[in-house]
């Protein structure tokens, strides 16, 4: 099966990521509760469609709510947005061009993170998911790390 | 992946019998969990390497103070994460030379294991975009290479016959920037040219 999409760029990501990391996970009390819990388990084939939709998540359920954040992390999660908008036009021609099916396993997988989302207020569970972030992106470059070029 | 937590003496207290507890916490469980080896212990280090041997997992580590009757509060790492964190050893390097190129062969580091019986596993299985820093370098005439190599060899070319060469190379994978091991330089000669031989008998 054609994998889509066939690489993922994620450095800007990681740059900006690293750069609130500690502040961001220091702000995390609830050592006890993850949001992105089954990543691992994910198959290849559903990698598209969760990968589609955990972009999303983050757009639509964290990154919005910066505002409540302090300047110095809000700041950050500004440029972790603006990068993320390349990754979704990365992967969108993918559900154009139906290679970028979800199966009911990755529907779930996708559901149970949303519910791990809704068991904390807003804005720890905007904190929490921030703070998972290097689990997502260590997760995407897993799976779609680009063949290393010899120089 | 070795993980080993250390930390300083309390300020003001060093040469004084300290001793202290370490705890873990993995990411998502319930509670704090104990290291037996670790606790009223007098070294200033921990080897967690068994508990975080999961290494798709984060993790949290604290120690507290104790001395006589007295104890600290404890303090706490940040979220640890061996998978981005942990430092990657060099390959393993081997050299054969050739009249005017030198081949390397590397063979990625193992993981930190437990126990010998535990199944070996390659950093490149945990790792599928590690790639290899080579570094070439002649003493004699004090030229460096340097070349990104994704499969475990290499050939180098158009060397001097003859001529050391020395070699180092380091283990890169994705994520944050991580202390960088390289290998022990190794260095080795390419052959006489065999044709100079033929002219001078």
């Amino acid at each position: 099966l054609h994998r889509c999409p066939t690489a993922m760029d994620t450095d800007p990501v990681k740059q900006s990521f690293q750069a609130i990391k500690g502040a961001v996970q220091a702000n995390d009390t609830f050592k006890n509760v993850t949001i992105l819990s089954k990543l691992q388990s994910i198959k290849p084939l559903d990698m598209c469609c969760v990968t589609r939709k955990l972009l999303e998540f983050y757009m639509e359920r964290v990154f919005k709510y910066r505002e409540e954040l302090s300047v110095q992390i809000s700041r950050g999660v500004s440029s972790i947005s603006n990068s993320f908008l390349p990754l979704q036009r990365t992967v969108q021609p993918c559900k154009a061009r139906r290679l970028c099916p979800c199966s009911e396993e990755a529907t779930r997988a996708t559901s149970i993170i949303n519910s791990n989302y809704d068991q904390l207020e807003v804005q720890a569970a905007v904190i929490k998911s921030l703070g998972e972030l290097d689990v997502f992106i260590a997760w995407i470059d897993k799976h779609y790390h680009p063949e290393p070029s010899t120089a | 992946m070795k993980n080993v937590l250390h930390w300083d003496p309390p300020e003001g207290l060093t040469g004084v019998e300290v001793l202290y507890t370490v705890q873990y916490f993995i990411y998502g469980q319930k509670k704090w969990l104990d290291k037996p080896e670790c606790r009223k212990s007098n070294r200033t280090y921990c080897d967690l390497s068994a508990e975080t041997s999961d290494y798709e997992h984060q993790y949290y580590a604290r120690v507290k103070a104790s001395r006589k009757a007295t104890c600290s509060k404890w303090t706490e790492t940040g979220r640890f994460y061996p998978y981005l964190e942990t430092q990657i050893g060099p390959p393993a390097v081997a050299l054969t030379a050739g009249e005017k190129s030198i081949s390397v062969v590397l063979t990625a580091s193992e993981k930190w294991r437990r126990t010998l019986e535990e199944g070996a596993v390659s950093m490149q299985q945990v790792y599928p975009a590690l790639v290899y820093n080579v570094s070439m370098y002649s003493p004699q005439s004090h030229r460096m290479w340097w070349q990104c190599v994704a499969n475990g060899s290499l050939v180098v070319p158009w060397l001097e016959p003859d001529t050391l060469y020395c070699v180092r190379v380091e283990a890169l994978v994705p994520g944050p920037p991580r202390l960088p091991l390289p290998s022990e330089k190794q260095c080795i000669s390419t052959l006489k040219d065999q044709t100079q031989e033929w002219k001078i008998k």
